[in-house]
């Protein structure tokens, strides 16, 4: 047997033992790298940095630990982007019953965080509300469209003080009365619950979303068509986001040189305050490395494949 | 718990569809559990050649608000909840409109009694299974026994933080009770976890898959991997952003802003905005076609599974 066909039949445990080593190296050693972040990228980033201060925002949480490796990084960057432009926001899920605990989880970690910096820190009923769960996504969706506060009529917040007040009470909705009233809507998701989101309110308020890789080609049609006006996709996005978040957009000029300016975002400044490189960073290298391995494989795979055929006098 | 009056609590406005606490909504609630006992007695005698045209009703009148909704002419940039209806298209308008929380509503209710018909199922099939010592019973002890802690300390962490906790000091770790612990030992520690770890077990499996089954065999299969790799190779930040760089001073240097088109991730803008964008809208377009055609057959009853 030739080196050749040995390779064409080499143990599947070999190439997992390689890829667990390769992954877990690049773990340990997190650093920044320069990147080109993607028009899509950019323009959610530049979306939610254009938003008034204070704005109301409707953040949908599809997403559990299942896409952690994507999704939580998503949902980080999104919260400390929502608080260092001090809006409010409400958030709940309509795909996965476990999703707002896991967002929870997520908040208490970022608000932490944020107190630990000498940040202000983000209170439930006052800066943020919390709505649980809602089984369908088609109606929730499409009631939220028609009646925002019949959709969400009843929904009790708890208040920094430990009490319980109607949502609709909060500093955050006292003045939201439909849809329309919230600056925008953000989906999070590792579904097609976007889509949903999309068809039912996209002609009711600005929709933006942070979705993962295996999701992300179904949603890039919406972008191309306005539908809606940024999105991040899978780890790429998650350090796209954190990268704007170091250094802003400045599309205008290159190196002080005037650039094209048609479709660009313009200059969109970074933030100045609290956490910005964090889970995107760490697993970047990281995902260099995997796709490093994985062209890899695909290369050596069709070496081998060509070596062995030759060797065998088969047509090539 | 206070449930009830939460429940009531829950109108905020009076429609057709809604009525505050008062003894117009009492009368309602009787005569809506009367007409509910009601119709479970008379669908239990419907025969059995009728059942299929109680389904079809049911699932014809479940569709038409939305269809109606979306059909009915409406003004084009009408408040249902400052506007009063002009004539008489506009109010049926404004009733749909009303009717679509209603309806969503009873849509969610159904679709969490369905997740207590598949509870239901799913712990009446393991307990039969263990009654029965068939093939595999241990693992159905694991999973009612999983499936017990977790809804049973779910629930108490729930009320707990819900109803007795009224300075929000739960929300400090180092006042948590076992209660919280153990809430947090099953769901953060071992349910996400293990569902972290089911996922990533894909990544072994992609690899594994790449190095056998990824073949330039035919004119297809090359035209595949090379967009795929364009596209693999635009996620990699270091390489694209050196690349690009590179092309920028060049075409700086010479003065031919054409040779900016081979900037990697300019070759990945072109495949997604130009290819993969445009087929899969047009996979949408066929999808959406097949499932306007399927769902019209469903609401209309003309599809005949499912049904009989």
């Amino acid at each position: 047997m030739t080196i050749w066909e040995k390779m064409q039949k080499i143990d599947r445990r070999i190439l997992y033992g390689i890829l667990v080593v390769c992954v877990c190296i690049g773990l340990f050693f997190p650093s920044t790298i320069r990147t080109d972040p993607d028009p899509s990228s950019k323009s959610f980033y530049a979306a939610v940095q254009k938003l008034p201060k204070g704005s109301t925002i409707i953040v949908q949480t599809d997403w559990t630990n299942s896409t952690r490796g994507e999704s939580l990084g998503h949902f980080e960057n999104l919260m400390r982007l929502l608080m260092n432009g001090e809006h409010k926001f409400v958030f709940y899920s309509a795909a996965d019953p476990a999703a707002p605990q896991v967002a929870r989880t997520v908040l208490a970690r970022i608000v932490a965080e944020r107190k630990s910096q000498g940040l202000r820190e983000y209170k439930v009923g006052e800066d943020y509300v919390d709505l649980g769960f809602f089984p369908n996504a088609e109606a929730t969706n499409t009631s939220m469209g028609a009646n925002l506060k019949a959709a969400w009529a009843g929904r009790k917040s708890k208040t920094p003080s430990g009490t319980e007040i109607d949502i609709f009470k909060t500093p955050v909705l006292a003045n939201v009365n439909r849809i329309e009233d919230c600056q925008m809507m953000i989906v999070i998701t590792a579904s097609q619950s976007i889509d949903i989101a999309v068809q039912r309110l996209a002609q009711k308020i600005d929709i933006t979303a942070l979705v993962t890789g295996v999701v992300g080609p179904t949603v890039l049609p919406f972008y191309q068509s306005d539908q809606i006006k940024g999105v991040a996709v899978g780890l790429k996005g998650v350090y796209d986001i954190e990268y704007l978040m170091e250094y802003g957009i400045d599309d205008v000029k290159i190196e002080g040189q005037p650039y094209a300016t048609a479709g660009k975002e313009g200059p969109v400044p970074k933030t100045e305050i609290g956490t910005r490189f964090s889970r995107g960073r760490q697993y970047y290298g990281t995902l260099h490395v995997a796709l490093t391995l994985l062209i890899l494989a695909v290369v050596m795979g069709n070496v081998a494949m060509f070596a062995a055929r030759r060797r065998k006098g088969e047509k090539v | 718990m206070n449930l009830f009056p939460m429940m009531l609590g829950q109108v905020v406005e009076e429609s057709f569809w809604k009525r505050l606490p008062g003894p117009a909504l009492y009368g309602f609630l009787v005569l809506g559990l009367l007409f509910g006992i009601g119709l479970c007695f008379a669908l239990s005698r419907v025969p059995s050649n009728m059942r299929r045209w109680v389904i079809v009703s049911f699932t014809f009148l479940a569709g038409l608000p939305y269809v109606a909704a979306y059909l009915w002419p409406i003004p084009v940039a009408a408040d249902f909840q400052t506007e009063i209806p002009r004539n008489g298209v506009e109010s049926v308008g404004f009733f749909l409109n009303q009717a679509m929380d209603p309806v969503g509503t009873i849509t969610n209710i159904i679709q969490g009694f369905l997740l207590g018909v598949g509870f239901y199922s799913l712990v009446r099939i393991h307990l039969t299974k263990v009654k029965r010592k068939q093939e595999n019973w241990g693992f159905s002890i694991v999973l009612l026994t999983c499936f017990v802690l977790m809804a049973g300390f779910g629930l108490r962490d729930w009320q707990i933080r819900t109803f007795m906790d009224d300075t929000g000091a739960l929300n400090v770790r180092d006042n948590w009770t076992f209660v919280n612990y153990a809430q947090d030992f099953l769901f953060e520690g071992l349910y996400q976890q293990m569902d972290s770890a089911m996922f990533s077990m894909i990544a072994f499996f992609i690899l594994s898959a790449a190095y056998r089954a990824f073949r330039v065999r035919s004119v297809e299969a090359t035209v595949m991997m090379a967009s795929a790799l364009i596209l693999m190779l635009n996620l990699m930040g270091a390489l694209t952003f050196a690349q690009g760089s590179a092309i920028n001073e060049l075409a700086g240097n010479t003065n031919n802003l054409f040779l900016l088109n081979f900037k990697i991730n300019t070759f990945a803008d072109w495949l997604r905005s130009t290819m993969q964008i445009p087929a899969i809208r047009a996979i949408d377009f066929g999808v959406g076609l097949g499932a306007l055609a399927m769902g019209l057959r469903l609401w209309l009853g003309l599809e005949k599974g499912g049904v009989t």
